[in-house]
């Protein structure tokens, strides 16, 4: 009954779901990771594959082909069906942004008003504020994210005290599973006038009065970003040192007898054998900088830095379904998928034409 | 042969997830029905009807001892949700999309989209037939039930009382009782005397005694809340009715958005004067709730602008310590000497939103009854003193709150879950505060002699240094001030599609953002900023939102029988 507006017990079966799913995405990402690191050591055989793939002409669709790989089909079967129910038929719940829909109407029943509500978002200032901000916390969440993820696991990979890198490695993914409301509130406490970081601050005598961050529309987007860097660091880590345990210990002993120190090997050798992953990560993440949620943005922001503020599922929020617009809701929402594929789209090119790696 | 069998099986294994997937939804829904349809039909087995309600904050499981006696008599149990997020049109815009809606609704803003989505039932037919008691609860009021001109059904009953006097002031400019006495209670009406007695008294104790800093005037604008400690404060001191966002010209019925009275200029341009001079708390509009709330126990609070209800438990944790001289007076300041605060007003029985019964649920009679037993005297004293024996005696045929139970009341912050007292009163049908029983015993448990009983020593003192017996003596009587023909403004719940509620939306998200620039900013750019907003208020089309807006409160002046 209550699946939408929820009850505590739906609540928190809501959030367990969301965990056991995250936990079975990171699981799904690291196989698909490990094999392909495994691909990584002979990427030469790899390009020469490809080349000789693009060499041969396209194999015609017949029915003997399709014969020969009938178990195949049928074994897939199952998974096409689940796509379409779950993926591609709520789509046709698009219609709605053309209409000027009415629950009580139904989809047919609701007047067809061509592009209006996209028009409307078009021309109202606030989406474009709200858009600047999505893709500006998205950017840098996504820059950083990665850049410290990439650095941290670099540095755990070279420890050679397992215990200590097994202890900080648990240490440094434990506020992962901090909730947002909480780690909102360690901010601002830590940031106000009476915090640790003023007190600090006044302490070294590099400010005379205490700096009121919260307040400064300017400082928003850093204190998200590092909010979240300081959240997700430590977990994304995972997925890089494990491709890094997949690289050969042969290679670095080649390295080493050829008198590359350390830096060098981590240069010439780790990194160079985790950028399928890097890149294909950031494609995969890239198309999802613009779904950032808003939940931080809600929970850090306040009335002075409104403006910073704003992201677009928070104006979804409040100017779609939260005054019954689900047509104008719904034009948001596929505004967003648009700008979401273009996006994966232009990186995978780049991607491509710059490293021969991509996932389309 | 074996490629068959493959397949044969893997067809099979799919079939049997897909049926076994089928047939787990279908049982538990088929369980459930059979569960509810037993339950109402055998007597004994208390029936489960769900319902949503808008204005509740934290979970409430029907299990306190109110609960389990209105359970008992009318073998009706509750199972409440609540909008998580806080926001209820976000949570009522699901219900509706989803086509989901529990048994009995309260839809607060909600509610006109909930009519027009057919979710709710017109009771019309049920209240004539059966609904005894509210007939007699709301009597001629029931005109002020309907839904509007053109289509004048009753969808809801409740929210507001039928009967009300005011004895307690909210939302008003507030100092601290300990202050006042030090100040030696001096007059305090304008925002002037306001400022100079928080000036003077610092001046005299720069610290506390204990050598820490006062707050001298603090205030919870980071969050919603800016509403109520900010631009609500602004009204009362403008000499505005409670009309929420809206300014109402009571002769003509016209509306203006409030922010662009010059009123509002002036109270903004004390605020931010007073920040200039260092008197307003910097982290007013970016402190959490908590930190307000931690602020505020201390004791070092000088000034406030709240709502009783927003700072209950501070007020709780002040007097759980003793420090009662660190609870607040609350006082009729206002602009000037010529403006009256109109913060007692009686707004006559305004309740234009209330409990809905769901069109589709399996219970609407039972739904029905119950609302109409909790019109009852039985279900009004049950909801508003408690279970006798527990929570109150009966003395000389009189109802008397046990002591403990008062204690209870006054240094527990979660007293209202935990016994069930008040808890469900609002969104019920409800008596008003002067509303009297068959024996001419007071309904509700708030007198005058009651709230004197409550009070500390220090707000007893303070009274009785400004000559009143209750804070609401010293504002003007509520009979000198009218009752308004439209109730107000923020309850009249908006139509579909109208403009107002975007422009109204994009409006305040605005002025909430500039306002607090304005108060935060230097005070000679002050006027630049106010002006902008002006202006930029314009061009969202405010002027529009407040035709409309007329409109709407014209027609409902019309709906409920003109001036009186």
């Amino acid at each position: 009954m209550s699946r939408f507006y929820y009850t505590d017990s739906g609540f928190v079966m809501f959030l367990l779901k969301a965990l056991s799913v995250n936990i079975y995405l990171t699981k799904e990402r690291l196989k698909v990771i490990t094999m392909e690191s495994a691909k990584v050591i002979d990427v030469e055989k790899q390009s020469q594959i490809k080349a000789r793939q693009k060499q041969m002409p396209k194999k015609k669709l017949t029915w003997k082909i399709i014969k020969q790989q009938k178990l195949l089909i049928i074994m897939s079967i199952p998974f096409v069906v689940w796509l379409a129910i779950f993926a591609y038929t709520p789509l046709l719940g698009w219609i709605v942004a053309f209409q000027d829909y009415r629950p009580q109407n139904g989809f047919l029943g609701s007047d067809w008003v061509g592009l209006q509500h996209f028009t409307a978002l078009f021309n109202d200032s606030l989406f474009y504020r709200a858009l600047r901000n999505t893709i500006g916390m998205g950017g840098l969440g996504l820059i950083f994210g990665t850049g410290t993820a990439i650095s941290f696991a670099l540095l755990l990979n070279e420890l050679r005290f397992t215990r200590f890198k097994k202890f900080t490695q648990t240490v440094s993914y434990l506020p992962h599973f901090v909730s947002w409301v909480v780690v909102a509130n360690l901010v601002t406490t830590m940031l106000s006038n009476t915090g640790v970081v003023n007190n600090i601050l006044q302490f070294l005598n590099l400010t005379d009065s205490p700096i009121n961050f919260m307040a400064r529309p300017d400082m928003f987007w850093g204190i998200v970003t590092g909010a979240e860097v300081w959240k997700s660091t430590g977990w994304n880590a995972i997925i890089y040192l494990a491709a890094m345990t997949s690289i050969s210990e042969e290679m670095y002993e080649a390295a080493h007898v050829d008198g590359a120190n350390r830096f060098q090997k981590m240069w010439h050798i780790t990194l160079p054998s985790i950028k399928p992953i890097i890149i294909i990560l950031m494609i995969m993440s890239i198309g999802n900088i613009i779904n950032i949620g808003f939940e931080r943005q809600m929970l850090l922001g306040n009335n002075i830095v409104a403006d910073a503020a704003i992201v677009i599922e928070k104006y979804a929020l409040d100017y779609g379904i939260g005054m019954f617009r689900y047509s104008f809701g719904t034009a948001i929402g596929i505004f967003k998928s648009v700008i979401s594929i273009v996006l994966i789209f232009t990186f995978n090119t780049i991607a491509k034409k710059t490293s021969d790696i991509s996932i389309i | 042969m074996t490629i068959k069998k493959i397949v044969g099986s893997v067809v099979l294994t799919s079939a049997l997830i897909l049926s076994a997937c089928g047939n787990g939804e279908g049982e538990s829904t088929t369980d459930g029905g059979n569960n509810t349809s037993d339950n109402g039909n055998g007597s004994s087995e208390p029936i489960t009807l769900t319902m949503f309600h808008a204005d509740l904050a934290q979970s409430d499981g029907f299990d306190n001892p109110v609960a389990q006696e209105i359970t008992e008599r009318t073998g009706v149990q509750l199972d409440i949700s609540y909008p998580v997020g806080g926001d209820d049109l976000e949570a009522i815009a699901l219900m509706i999309g989803s086509g989901d809606f529990p048994d009995l609704i309260f839809g607060k803003g909600g509610l006109n989209q909930l009519i027009d989505s057919g979710g709710v039932l017109a009771l019309d037919d049920l209240i004539e037939e059966r609904g005894d008691n509210l007939k007699a609860m709301y009597g001629d009021q029931l005109d002020r039930l309907r839904n509007s001109l053109d289509d004048p059904s009753i969808y809801h009953v409740g929210t507001a009382g039928v009967e009300n006097q005011v004895l307690e002031t909210s939302g008003t400019m507030m100092l601290q009782t300990g202050m006042l006495r030090d100040l030696g209670y001096p007059e305090i009406k304008t925002l002037e005397d306001y400022e100079n007695a928080i000036v003077e008294f610092l001046e005299e104790n720069p610290t506390t005694e204990d050598g820490e800093e006062w707050y001298p005037m603090v205030l919870s604008g980071a969050d919603w809340r800016w509403l109520i400690t900010v631009g609500d404060p602004a009204s009362f001191v403008s000499g505005f009715s409670g009309d929420g966002q809206w300014y109402v010209e009571e002769e003509t019925g016209e509306a203006t958005y409030k922010f662009q009275r010059e009123e509002f200029r002036e109270y903004f341009r004390w605020l931010n004067g007073m920040n200039a001079k260092g008197l307003l708390d910097p982290e007013s509009f970016t402190h959490t709730h908590d930190t307000y709330i931690s602020k505020l126990s201390s004791g070092r609070v000088l000034g406030i602008a709240d709502q009783d209800w927003n700072i209950g438990s501070a007020e709780a944790a002040l007097r759980a310590e003793g420090n009662e001289w660190g609870l607040w007076a609350p006082l009729p300041v206002t602009l000037n000497e010529d403006t009256a605060p109109l913060v007692t007003r009686d707004y006559g029985f305004t309740g234009s939103t209330g409990i809905s019964i769901s069109a589709d649920s399996d219970h609407i009679d039972e739904a029905f009854d119950f609302l109409d037993w909790m019109a009852s005297e039985e279900a009004q004293i049950l909801t508003n003193w408690g279970v006798e024996g527990i929570n109150y005696e009966i003395i000389d045929g009189k109802r008397v709150q046990l002591d403990e139970d008062r204690e209870n009341a006054q240094t527990n912050s979660n007293y209202s879950f935990e016994t069930g007292i008040g808890q469900y009163i609002h969104p019920f049908p409800q008596w008003g505060t002067a509303a009297v029983d068959s024996n001419g015993q007071s309904i509700s448990r708030t007198t005058e002699e009651d709230i004197r009983t409550n009070f500390a020593e220090s707000e007893l003192e303070t009274l009785e240094a400004y000559d009143a017996n209750i804070w609401v003596d010293l504002f003007p009587a509520a009979d000198e001030l009218g009752i308004p023909n439209h109730g107000r403004a923020w309850e009249i719940p908006l139509p579909t599609g109208s403009q107002v509620n975007i422009i109204q939306q994009r409006a305040d998200d605005y002025t909430t953002q500039k306002v607090t620039e304005a108060i935060l900013t230097d005070p000679d750019n002050f006027d630049n900023v106010w002006d902008e907003m002006l202006a930029e208020l314009e061009s969202m089309n405010i002027d529009q939102a407040n035709e409309e807006m007329s409109e709407i409160i014209n027609r409902r002046i019309e709906l409920w029988g003109g001036a009186e």
